[in-house]
């Protein structure tokens, strides 16, 4: 027994060592929800160097598009993208409403439009893995900001905060395996979820009875309750419907460029 | 101490590239794991106790930039660096090729440790596929940065430090020297 145990020490307490970090992962997924210590510390500490580069780089650009770099075209580009963005949603914003009141007169209901305290913050800084989907902005629980807050730009939702230090928090996108967001189709209301698979979208759990096309719009359901009715989630890439099952295989396209993410809006209030 | 304090600053450095740097050039989502690299290295050139406990130091320190689950990449690292450890003793550790080959294997061994980590503990769906898909260009990022590491480290030292005995490089790169 001695013997066996001289002979395999390394390998057992390798082995046990191993064993006691995937528990402590396993109970650490408990406190999920909130911002460990350490996390705090590392987000603190990153957090200004990254601002900083962020700036240097941004800056350098800036110098290029601006000084270098056909300065009419650049600005002119700059101000009409600006201008679509902001026509794109207010077309989703209104074609939302649209649907909502036809909804409403046939139920001869009414309900208050919910509106949010929103908060601009900037992107800093990107996921440090290839696999995550997680950016960090400059606004932290100083400026109010808390985990589960949604994240939106002009075009939809980006995704939901999950860290958050004194001044600094990092947000999960919609885009990671680990996201999933309560979902609906704007044009026949059939609900589903979305979940996050890297680049693209997956909305699960469609009856294959509800008929969906391509370029359908999907929007929050704000059944979750992280992210509030109605934000647009993206378009439907792809349907397939396969000979079994109970439910069609949908992917969809994000309206939101993530890769060009630069300034993003905290709702500060949490629909729940 | 000061070597600890070596890798944390390494670790500080690698991690402001990787966020904020690298995601400018490269493109997205991919971007080297140079912290990986660290933990081979130390793997190579650290006592089991202590090299062991600096590598899931580090992980936890990781997740605060890296991902969302708390404890992956300190069982990760972890797991990498014992995987190291138990082979150091039957190969030829001064061989600069065998980081870049220690490297390449650390990020197949990573990536299978993440997806089983988090499919059967996190649930989340079509983990396998997503990671698999991204492995052939990661590995082949890591491979290279760790190429480009090793290269510029000796280098550095030879030009700012050449008497200095930066830990295990020396005996590591012992064919640069001319």
């Amino acid at each position: 027994m001695w013997e066996w145990w001289r002979k395999y020490r390394p390998f057992v307490l390798g082995c046990v060592l191993l064993l006691s970090a995937l528990l402590w992962y396993s109970v650490s997924l408990r406190q999920q929800e909130q911002t460990g210590f350490l996390e705090s510390v590392v987000l603190r500490a990153t957090g200004p160097v990254q601002g900083g580069f962020e700036r240097f780089i941004a800056g350098s650009a800036d110098l290029w598009e601006r000084y270098l770099y056909l300065i009419d075209t650049a600005q002119d580009n700059r101000h009409l993208l600006e201008e679509n963005r902001t026509l794109k949603a207010e077309l989703a914003h209104n074609d939302e409403i649209r649907l909502e009141n036809r909804r409403l007169r046939l139920l001869l209901d009414f309900k208050e439009a919910q509106t949010f305290e929103s908060l601009p913050a900037r992107v800093i800084a990107e996921d440090a893995s290839s696999w995550f989907r997680t950016v960090t902005i400059d606004k932290g629980m100083a400026q109010g900001v808390a985990e589960g807050m949604s994240v939106v730009v002009a075009e939809g939702v980006v995704g939901r905060v999950i860290r958050s230090s004194e001044r600094y928090s990092r947000v999960l996108l919609i885009t990671d395996a680990s996201s999933a967001v309560a979902s609906l189709l704007q044009k026949n209301r059939a609900r589903g979820v979305c979940r996050g698979q890297g680049e693209q979208l997956v909305l699960d759990f469609v009856l294959r009875l509800e008929q969906v096309a391509v370029g359908d719009r999907v929007v929050t359901s704000g059944m979750g309750g992280v992210f509030p009715k109605g934000l647009v989630v993206g378009t439907v890439d792809s349907v397939e419907r396969r000979g079994f099952g109970l439910f069609q295989e949908v992917t969809v396209t994000a309206a939101v460029d993530f890769s060009h993410l630069e300034e993003v809006l905290v709702l500060l209030r949490s629909p729940q | 101490m000061s070597r600890a304090f070596f890798y944390f600053s390494f670790a500080g450095v690698a991690v402001v590239l990787q966020t904020a740097l690298l995601p400018v050039v490269l493109p997205a989502p991919y971007k080297p794991d140079m912290i990986l690299i660290l933990v081979v290295y130390l793997g190579l050139h650290e006592e089991p106790w202590r090299g062991g406990l600096l590598a899931y130091l580090l992980g936890c320190c990781y997740d605060g930039v890296a991902g969302g689950f708390p404890g992956l990449n300190g069982f990760l690292l972890l797991g990498i660096f014992l995987a190291v450890r138990g082979i150091v003793t039957r190969v030829n550790t001064e061989s600069s090729p065998l980081l870049l080959l220690l490297v390449a294997a650390g990020t197949l061994l990573q990536t299978i440790q993440a997806a089983f980590a988090l499919d059967f503990f996190s649930h989340v769906d079509g983990v396998w596929t997503l990671l698999f898909r991204q492995l052939p260009l990661q590995l082949l990022l890591n491979f290279l940065t760790a190429f480009v590491l090793l290269q510029l480290i000796v280098r550095i030292q030879k030009i700012f430090m050449p008497r200095r005995d930066l830990p295990g490089l020396r005996k590591l790169d012992s064919h640069y020297e001319s």
